[in-house]
């Protein structure tokens, strides 16, 4: 017994010493990353998100999250309100030709990028000339760009090759970085953004956060005092929750559904619900026996019930689908929904010759929240007869196997469950590349294959005046033929849940899902 | 035994070299296309085409090959399709924490393992065995993730003490991930000490040490511990290179700027380049470890001898 004692005695000394040296390991490993960086200070905030940002380069970035990041630092002539209204900021005004082939704006003055070169029409063009020139990703927004004349220090005229109506929501797509930073090649833009926002660039560490500081000769209104924004990206679900209630975070998006409930209780937090541009939808593919029926696609969508859906995936958040589009996203027009009616989907079915239903797939990617909506889809279906079969991929083997179909006789899609959101909020981005009869993969995302000589027609002749009551006019049509067209399954327009302490005001997430910290206040 | 070593690490590289065939052609043949991932799910065909082209990728695959191994040769990386940067960067960048996580790891794992399993093997079969080993099988059923939340739950939300995630706090930041990652890894080692030193405690020259009147402690720490440590050195090694590769699960609850996270947030765009990169290196790593491995079993038990 006494030996064991001993024994069990060293043990414990063992023990004490190896946690001894570990102790002091560790405190070799706080000073070489030196932990006080990370104490906040008095006027910092940190916004948690999930994704990390790809690029900083103001023309190269396409997903939402580096282009928040960039428009933190950055502005464009134009660009959006919290309701995705276009709003100038660059320029003082613009005005558009009646054949809308010609932009005219007239910038502010006064204004200074964060390197000290002044703000003017020559400053534009040469973003302009950097997009065109280094064939950047955005170049994508100026396909009808023909010519760029500037016509004074503060005017600049953008003339297209053909009308183009959204062109001006385009120009919102396009930050102006300092003249002087483009022409430097020695350092790297993307790395080093220069703009004029209401903050500059202070320090990325790529793969992890982005900070960005008070810019102090800012030329608009600025008595806002947050003086730092963190973005901090946190791609778990739970522990971005648990940022937000650590005080960690002081905004955080997306908030999980499942989480609201349990953080709408604390009295330091507010969620806040944004209805978003983002359109929830299973495309059917038309070309294909037995879809290529009006009536089949349409008893597919009498037979689900929207209500259920939105309370099974989406935890009671966002809105049915009533129209190809969300409710957020320009000239959209409420249609009549295909409301829950069995009697009436089975009448259809009878109609079109399916009356003891038939077998079909459903494609969609392997997250939680997809597999539920599919199942759920599977269900519903299941009461009009169709034996649905879900197939979950990885989202780049779907991709390939959407869109490398050259043909649509080669295409296996059957329905897809996706989603999908314009990126400048136009119409003509919620409509052109799923719906036009151009835009079939691979040259574009109509997985549906509608082919509708009218509804195409319609789409370019929107495109081809700048006049919005005509515009107006058009997008209903589009919209109410389509809708009766049934290519889709209808389901739902997401709603955007994020979350911040009640002590801050002025940071809030766009209809697209961008994050705007521009008037970030500290109470 | 210098020899020895200079040998293992000249045969690196036609290792390395069949390494990197087989991962380039592996990750080009799996379904995806980065050209796609890239210009986005509005993009037209002439984009989608343009990005393919940027980037070498309508190229026959072994010519794409030759110029990979010629860029690489020439100690260049290349640079990553999703952002442009550097691949050199962004695996340096990432090195530091998963490193750091990967030591503070292994050498808890590695202290309470051993321990657990010497106690369990000296009162074998009674109350300190059946705890240290409940300790230890805890350690290898509860999921790492599901650790991860419970510790952010628990000393973060609750307690207040650590921070929930990233690696910006100095060492802070990483008890809790370590912690996560290291539990399996102290149950493995935990039980193969035991058994192992269970093993050894009835081998013979143990019997003859305990009739020459050697104390317990002797025998234990000078002729049984040493003597049941090889196999622990090889699982612990095993381990050890899995850990410097990065844990996805455990980088991405603790959302810990790791080499993990970069290769599957790289996977899931085929950024060939980044992910090209990463298994070499991972390669080279683990090759290393082994190498290390190797040495150790002579160090422990000098009757093992290298050539």
């Amino acid at each position: 017994m006494k030996k064991r004692l001993k024994l069990l005695l060293s043990m414990m000394i063992v023990l004490l010493f190896v946690a001894y040296g570990c102790s002091s390991n560790n405190v070799k490993g706080s000073e070489g990353s030196q932990n006080q960086s990370a104490a906040k200070e008095d006027n910092e905030i940190i916004v948690a998100i999930d994704q990390n940002f790809i690029t900083l380069d103001p023309h190269e970035a396409g997903d939402t999250v580096s282009i928040f990041g960039i428009r933190s630092m950055y502005e464009g002539l134009v660009g959006f309100d919290e309701h995705m209204n276009i709003e100038p900021v660059l320029a003082e005004s613009f005005e558009i030709s009646e054949d809308a082939m010609e932009y005219v704006f007239t910038l502010k003055k006064g204004i200074t990028f964060h390197d000290g070169e002044p703000f003017n029409a020559e400053a534009v063009k040469s973003n302009f000339d950097r997009i065109i020139d280094g064939e950047l990703r955005a170049v994508r927004n100026l396909k009808y760009l023909d010519s760029i004349e500037v016509l004074d220090e503060y005017k600049i005229k953008f003339t297209l090759n053909q009308p183009f109506g959204p062109m001006i929501n385009k120009f919102a797509m396009i930050p102006i970085a300092s003249p002087k930073a483009i022409a430097d090649k020695s350092v790297d833009i993307a790395l080093n953004p220069v703009g004029t926002g209401q903050f500059e660039f202070d320090v990325w560490n790529q793969g992890d956060t982005l900070a960005v500081k008070k810019y102090v000769d800012y030329w608009g209104k600025a008595d806002n005092n947050v003086e730092k924004v963190t973005f901090k990206p946190v791609p778990e679900n739970g522990s971005r929750v648990a940022m937000l209630k650590t005080g960690e975070a002081d905004f955080a998006y997306p908030v999980p559904q499942n989480s609201v409930k349990d953080l709408k209780d604390s009295e330091e937090l507010v969620i806040e619900e944004t209805p978003s541009t983002i359109a929830r939808y299973v495309s059917i593919n038309t070309f294909k026996e037995p879809f290529n029926d009006t009536k089949v696609r349409q008893a597919m969508n009498y037979a689900i019930d929207k209500e259920a859906f939105l309370q099974v995936v989406k935890s009671g958040y966002g809105n049915i689908l009533d129209s190809t589009m969300s409710s957020e996203v320009q000239y959209y027009s409420k249609q009549d929904t295909y409301n829950f009616d069995l009697e009436k989907a089975k009448k259809l079915m009878e109609e079109a010759g399916y009356k003891d239903g038939f077998q079909a797939e459903i494609w969609g990617n392997n997250s939680s929240e997809s597999n539920t909506g599919m199942q759920f889809i599977k269900q519903q279906l299941a009461q009009i007869g169709i034996d649905v079969e879900i197939k979950s991929m990885e989202e780049g083997t779907l991709s390939d196997e959407i869109y490398t179909p050259e043909t649509p006789e080669d295409a296996k899609v059957q329905m897809w469950y996706v989603s999908w959101s314009p990126s400048s909020g136009d119409a003509d981005g919620a409509t052109r590349s799923i719906f036009h009869k151009d835009y079939f993969p691979p040259n574009g995302a109509n997985t549906a294959y509608y082919d509708n000589d009218e509804v195409s027609e319609w789409i370019d002749a929107a495109n081809n005046t700048a006049d919005q009551d005509e515009q107006q006019k058009l997008y209903e049509k589009i919209q109410s033929t389509i809708y009766k067209d049934a290519p889709w399954l209808f389901l739902a327009s997401d709603t955007i849940l994020s979350g911040y302490k009640t002590n801050l005001e002025g940071v809030y997430v766009l209809p697209d899902g961008s994050i705007s910290v521009t008037n970030a206040n500290l109470k | 035994m210098k020899k020895y070593i200079i040998k293992r690490i000249v045969s690196l590289i036609p290792l390395l070299l069949v390494v990197s065939f087989v991962i380039f052609m592996f990750i080009h043949l799996i379904p995806g296309d980065p050209a796609r991932l890239l210009a986005g799910k509005d993009a037209t065909i002439a984009e989608v085409e343009a990005a393919r082209e940027a980037f070498g990728l309508n190229q026959p695959l072994i010519q794409q090959y030759i110029s990979y191994l010629k860029t690489l040769l020439s100690g260049d990386l290349g640079y990553s399709i999703k952002s442009g940067a550097p691949v050199s960067g962004l695996i340096a960048d990432r090195i530091i924490p998963t490193l750091g996580l990967t030591f503070f790891s292994i050498i808890w794992a590695l202290v309470i393992g051993i321990l657990l399993g010497i106690i369990s093997a000296v009162f074998r079969d009674k109350w300190p065995d059946r705890v240290g080993m409940l300790t230890a099988v805890s350690g290898i059923s509860l999921p790492n993730f599901w650790v991860g939340l419970v510790c952010i739950q628990l000393f973060s939300v609750h307690l207040g003490i650590f921070p929930s995630g990233g690696a910006d706090d100095g060492w802070k930041s990483y008890i809790l991930p370590s912690f996560a990652l290291g539990a399996g890894i102290m149950a493995i080692i935990a039980r193969f000490t035991r058994s192992s030193l269970v093993n050894t405690l009835k081998q013979d020259y143990i019997r003859t040490g305990r009739a020459k009147g050697l104390s317990g402690r002797a025998i234990i720490f000078g002729h049984a511990l040493k003597n049941s440590l090889i196999p622990v050195i090889t699982v612990a090694g095993l381990q050890f290179g899995f850990l410097l590769g990065g844990s996805v699960v455990v980088e991405t609850v603790f959302s810990f700027p790791g080499l993990g996270r970069l290769l599957i947030d790289s996977i899931h765009f085929r950024d060939y380049p980044v992910i090209q990169s990463l298994i070499l290196f991972f390669s080279v790593q683990f090759i290393l470890v082994n190498l290390l491995v190797d040495i150790l079993y002579s160090v422990f038990n000098p009757k093992i001898r290298y050539e």
